[in-house]
C-alpha cells in the first residue's frame, strides 16, 4: 500500500487529568465521553467531557468513595444511556448519568472487577440486555439489569482449583435472542469461551502469557473473529467461524512488535477487519486482517479446519509515554476515538483515510 | 529532487485530509448536540426474558411474567422514566408493588365496586400531587399524577395537572402532549387549553397557541389571563417575520384574524378575486371537484402513536400545465405541516397515508392548490406571485444561494425574495459565504425595485450588507456600474430620509465610493 492511502493517526486533543485513569467510553449518540478513574486519595471518579471545536469541556463529575475500574454502555439503550461500572471492591453499579444517581447496585464479587462488557441495549433481536464482569476473585458473572441483586449466570473454578485472576471478558455471537457467548482471559494465559445458551464451556486454550484483553470483531453476528492480546507484546487473532473438534480455531499470532504488554485491541465499528492495538510503550498500531482465499478446508476425515488469514499493519504511532490502558472508537463518527493512558492524559485521536479497500 | 517534491506533495495531501476530517468533526459535534437534544425519552423495547427466569420457571408462569413486564415497559414505564431523584426510584418500586393490586383487580373489572376503589385511590394520589404542586415539588407531583393516571386512565384532570408540572419543569413537549390528552378527554377543559397555549407559545408554535387561546375565549369570554396571553402571542407573531405570515394556512384557525391577511398577499388582487381565491382554497381544502382524497393531519400524544417504522412513499413529479412547481412548493408544504401538527415536529403518523389514486405524495397537494388558486388570476402575475407566495426566508447561505439561483432572470421575484429577509439577519445568513457576483446581483435587485422594500427600506439592507464578514474585500471587487447603482440608491435613501447624512457618509466609505 502506498503512502497515499495510509491512514494517519493524530492526537486531536490532549488533556491532563492529574489523577489515574482506567477507562473511557463514548456516550452513545453524543459528542461526549466518560472517563473512569481514581483520585490520589483513593476515591473513584467519573467525569463527562464534551468535545467542542477542538477542546474538551467538562460537563459533569461524580465522585464515589471507591475507585472505579471499568465501565460500559453496552447494556443500555441509546435513549437511557446508562453506564455500568465495576469498582475496586467488586461492586457493579449502573448509573443514570443525567441524574448522577445509581439505578442498580450489587456487590457479588469479592475483589476488584477488572473488566466489564455489555450487550443487548441498543440492538434489537440480539438478546436480553446483559452485563458481564470479570474479577480478581476468579469468577465471571453475567447480569441482567432487570434482575436485582443476583447474577443470571456465574462462571467460577470448581471447588479446590486455584482461582485465577480474570483480566478480561467480552460478549459475542449474540446474533439472535438465544445465542450468546462470553470469552474470558486469565492471568495465567487461559482463554475460555463460555456458551450462555447451553451454559457450558465451549472451548479453551492457553496463550502462555496472561491475557490482557479480548474482543470479538462484532458482538451481534455469528462469531467471526476474536482478538486476544497478551503480555510481552503478542496478540492472537482467531478465526472463530470454523471450530475443529481437535484443533479448535485457526489463529494468527503477531509478536513482531517489541512493545511490551498490549493492553487493548478495539475493532473499528465501521469495519470489522480493522482494529487498533494499544501497547505498553504508548504506541497505537492499526491492523487489518486479510482473509485467506478459503476460510476453511476439509481434511482427510471430512472435518472442516479453519484457515487463518494474515495481518497487515497499516500504521503505528507513539502517542503516550506510558501504557495506553483503554481506547474506545466512536460508533457514530468513523475514525474518532478516545484513549486514556497511565501518563494521566486523556486523548482524543482521529484516524483519517479509514475507508480502505 | 523528485523525491523531495513527492514528499512535499504527500505532506500537503495529508494535511488537507486532516483538515477536511476536522471540519467534518466539528459539523458532527454540532449535529450530535442537536440529535441529543431531540432524544426525548421515548422508546420501547421488546426484550427477551431474564436468562435465569427463562430457565427456572415453568412455561405457563413464564408467559405470565413476560406479559406483566411488557405492560410495565409500555406506557407506564415510559411515564416512570421521567422521574428524577433517588427518592423517586423508591417511589417507582412502590408503584411496581402497588400495581400488583390493580392488575389483579383488573381481571374482575366487571365489579363496579372495584372500579370505585381504583377511582378513590387515584383521587388520593391526585390530592397528594396537588399538595406537592403547592410546595413546588414538581417531580414528586408528577410521580403522583403518574400513579393516578395508571389507576384511572380517562380523567382529564390528572393529565392537565401533570401537564402543568411538566410546564413548570420546562419539559414543554411533554406538557403539550399531556394537555392534548386532557383535551381529548374533555375538549372544554379551559385550564388544559391555557396550559397548552403556554407550552406552545414557549415552543414557538405561536399559531397553535393562538388557536388554543381563541378556544379559551370562546368558552370563557371574560378570561382576562387568556386575553393578555393572546395579546402577547399576537404581538410576538407580528414580530416573528415573514415566515409565519407567508404561510397560506393561517385560515385553518377557526376564527382567523382578518387583519393579518393583507400582509400575506404580495400583489394584492381585487377584493372579488380575494374572495374567489379563498373560496378556491376552501374548495381545495375539502377536495371538492378534484379527483383526490383529502388527508387530514392526525394529532396524537406520543404514547398513542404508531410504533411502526415510517413507510417510504415514492415521490413522483406531476406537471400541471405551465405551472412548474419544484422546490418552493415543497417548502410551502413544510410550513403547512408545522401548522397542523401544532409545533409537534415528531408527529410520525404519515404511515396513515394510504396511497390514493390522485395523490402520490404530499407535494402534489401543493401543486393542486397552486394550479387551482392562480388559474383565476391574470396570467402575467402568475409567475412572480407564485414564486413569492411560496418563498421562505432562508436561514443560511446555502438556502439563499439555491433560491437565488432558481430566481435567476426574474429580478422582480428576486427583490420579493430579498424583501422577506430580515435585513438584520443578512450577516448571519451569509456568514463568510457571500460572493462578489451575488453581492452585485443583490445590489441590482435592491436598486431595480425599491418599492418592494417598504417594510425595511433599502438603506437598512445596505447597512446590513456592510456587516457581512469579509465585506471590505468584497467591496473592492464592486464594478463601476455597481458603484453607480449604489450612489443612486444612497441618494434615494437620503431623499426618502431612510438614512441620515452621517450614515450615508459611512456607507459611502464602506462601499468605497
Amino acid at each position: 500500500m502506498d503512502n497515499e492511502h495510509t491512514p494517519q493517526i493524530i492526537t486531536h486533543i490532549e488533556h491532563n487529568m492529574n489523577h489515574c485513569l482506567f477507562d473511557c467510553k463514548w456516550i452513545p449518540c453524543s459528542a461526549k465521553f466518560v472517563v473512569i478513574g481514581s483520585l490520589p486519595k483513593g476515591t473513584g471518579i467519573l467525569e463527562i467531557f464534551e468535545i467542542t471545536s477542538g477542546e474538551l469541556k467538562k460537563v459533569k463529575e461524580i465522585e464515589r468513595p471507591v475507585s472505579f475500574k471499568c465501565g460500559t454502555f453496552g447494556a443500555s439503550s441509546d435513549v437511557e444511556r446508562r453506564l455500568a461500572t465495576g469498582d475496586f471492591k467488586g461492586t457493579l453499579e449502573i448509573w443514570d448519568l443525567e441524574k448522577s444517581c445509581q439505578v442498580y447496585i450489587t456487590k457479588e464479587h469479592t475483589d476488584i472487577i477488572n473488566s466489564i462488557d455489555g450487550m443487548g441495549g441498543n440492538i434489537v433481536n440480539c438478546g436480553a440486555p446483559e452485563i458481564v464482569t470479570g474479577s480478581r476473585d476468579g469468577t465471571v458473572k453475567v447480569w441482567d439489569p432487570r434482575q436485582k441483586g443476583k447474577p443470571v449466570a456465574n462462571m467460577q473454578p470448581a471447588q479446590g482449583e486455584t482461582r485465577r485472576d480474570c483480566w478480561t471478558v467480552a460478549f459475542g455471537n449474540s446474533f439472535n435472542d438465544a445465542e450468546r457467548i462470553v470469552v474470558a482471559g486469565y492471568d495465567n494465559g487461559d482463554l475460555k469461551m463460555f456458551d450462555l445458551r447451553t451454559m457450558s464451556l465451549r472451548w479453551e486454550c492457553n496463550l502462555k502469557n496472561g491475557v490482557c484483553f479480548t474482543e470479538f470483531d462484532r458482538k451481534d453476528i455469528p462469531m467471526n473473529k476474536l482478538v486476544a492480546t497478551t503480555l510481552e507484546g503478542k496478540f492472537h487473532v482467531f478465526d472463530v467461524r470454523t471450530q475443529n473438534p481437535s484443533k479448535g480455531f485457526a489463529q494468527v499470532l503477531d509478536n513482531s512488535a517489541k512493545s511490551g504488554t498490549i493492553w487493548v485491541a478495539r475493532h473499528l465499528p465501521q469495519n470489522r477487519d480493522v482494529f487498533i492495538t494499544c501497547a505498553g510503550n504508548g504506541q497505537v498500531s492499526l491492523w487489518k486482517y486479510k482473509y485467506p482465499e478459503q476460510r476453511f478446508q476439509v481434511d482427510s476425515t471430512g472435518v472442516a479446519v479453519g484457515v487463518a488469514g494474515k495481518l497487515q499493519r497499516l500504521q503505528r504511532m507513539v502517542i503516550s509515554s506510558q501504557p495506553i490502558n483503554a481506547l474506545d472508537w466512536n460508533r457514530d463518527h468513523a475514525g474518532l476515538a478516545v484513549a486514556t493512558a497511565y501518563d494521566q492524559y486523556v486523548r482524543v485521536l482521529v484516524t483519517t483515510k479509514l475507508n480502505l479497500q | 529532487m523528485d523525491k523531495a517534491f513527492e514528499l512535499q506533495r504527500q505532506v500537503r495531501n495529508d494535511v488537507r485530509t486532516l483538515q477536511t476530517y476536522l471540519t467534518d468533526l466539528q459539523n458532527w459535534e454540532v449535529e450530535m448536540k442537536r440529535k441529543e437534544a431531540a432524544l426525548n425519552g421515548e422508546f420501547e423495547q421488546d426484550l427477551p426474558p431474564v436468562r435465569s427466569k427463562a430457565r427456572k420457571e415453568k412455561p405457563v408462569q413464564e408467559k405470565k411474567e413476560t406479559a406483566k413486564r411488557i405492560k410495565a415497559s409500555d406506557y407506564g414505564a415510559w411515564e416512570k422514566f421521567d422521574v428524577t431523584d433517588s427518592w423517586q426510584e423508591k417511589a417507582c418500586e412502590e408503584v411496581d408493588t402497588a400495581e400488583v393490586g390493580p392488575t389483579s383487580l383488573d381481571s374482575k373489572k366487571s365489579l363496579p365496586a372495584k372500579m370505585e376503589k381504583l377511582r378513590e385511590e387515584a383521587q388520593y394520589e391526585k390530592e397528594r400531587g396537588n399538595s406537592f404542586v403547592k410546595q413546588e415539588k414538581w417531580d414528586d407531583a408528577i410521580a403522583c399524577y403518574n400513579r393516578a393516571i395508571e389507576l384511572v386512565t380517562d380523567d382529564a384532570i390528572y393529565y392537565a395537572n401533570r401537564g402543568l408540572c411538566h410546564l413548570k419543569k420546562d419539559s414543554l413537549h411533554q406538557a403539550e402532549a399531556d394537555c392534548t390528552e386532557a383535551l381529548r378527554l374533555d375538549p372544554t377543559y379551559v385550564k388544559a387549553l391555557q396550559r397548552r397555549a403556554a407550552a406552545r407559545e414557549r415552543l414557538g408554535s405561536l399559531r397553535g397557541a393562538k388557536h388554543d387561546l381563541h378556544e379559551v375565549l370562546k368558552l370563557e369570554p371574560h378570561n382576562a389571563d387568556a386575553r393578555r396571553q393572546l395579546g402577547a402571542v399576537v404581538a410576538r407573531m407580528g414580530t416573528k417575520g415573514a415566515k409565519s405570515k407567508s404561510s397560506p394556512t393561517s385560515e385553518s384557525n377557526p376564527s382567523p384574524p382578518t387583519k393579518e391577511r393583507p400582509k400575506i398577499v404580495e400583489l394584492p388582487p381585487s377584493a372579488g378575486q380575494l374572495r374567489q381565491e379563498e373560496g378556491a382554497e376552501q374548495r381545495w381544502r375539502e377536495g371538492r371537484g378534484e379527483e383526490v382524497t383529502v388527508i387530514k393531519p392526525v394529532k396524537k400524544p406520543p404514547h398513542l402513536r404508531s410504533k411502526r417504522a415510517l413507510r417510504h412513499v415514492p415521490i413522483q413529479e406531476i406537471l400541471l400545465g405551465r405551472t412548474i412547481v419544484d422546490k418552493p412548493a415543497t417548502r410551502l408544504e413544510i410550513v403547512e405541516i408545522e401548522d397542523h401538527a401544532h409545533g409537534d415536529s415528531n408527529n410520525n403518523d404519515s404511515n396513515k397515508l394510504k396511497q390514493n389514486s390522485g395523490i402520490d405524495c404530499d407535494g402534489d397537494k401543493n401543486i393542486g392548490v397552486i394550479g387551482d388558486r392562480f388559474d383565476q388570476i391574470d396570467p402575467n402575475l402568475v409567475n412572480s406571485d407564485k414564486v413569492s407566495a411560496s418563498m421562505v426566508a432562508p436561514t443560511n447561505s446555502v438556502q439563499f444561494i439555491l433560491e437565488w439561483k432558481s430566481l435567476k432572470g426574474n429580478d422582480a421575484a428576486r427583490s420579493d425574495y430579498l424583501s422577506i429577509i430580515e435585513p438584520s439577519k443578512l450577516p448571519a445568513i451569509f456568514e463568510n459565504a457571500l460572493e462578489s457576483d451575488v453581492l452585485a446581483d443583490v445590489l441590482r435587485a435592491l436598486h431595480a425595485h425599491p418599492d418592494t422594500f417598504t417594510r425595511h427600506g433599502v438603506g437598512e439592507y445596505l447597512r446590513s450588507l456592510c456587516r457581512v464578514k469579509r465585506f471590505s474585500a468584497l467591496a473592492m471587487f464592486l464594478s463601476a456600474t455597481d458603484k453607480e447603482l449604489l450612489r443612486h440608491m444612497l441618494a434615494r435613501c437620503r431623499a426618502a430620509a431612510q438614512l441620515s447624512d452621517s450614515d450615508v457618509v459611512e456607507l459611502k466609505h464602506k462601499y468605497e465610493l
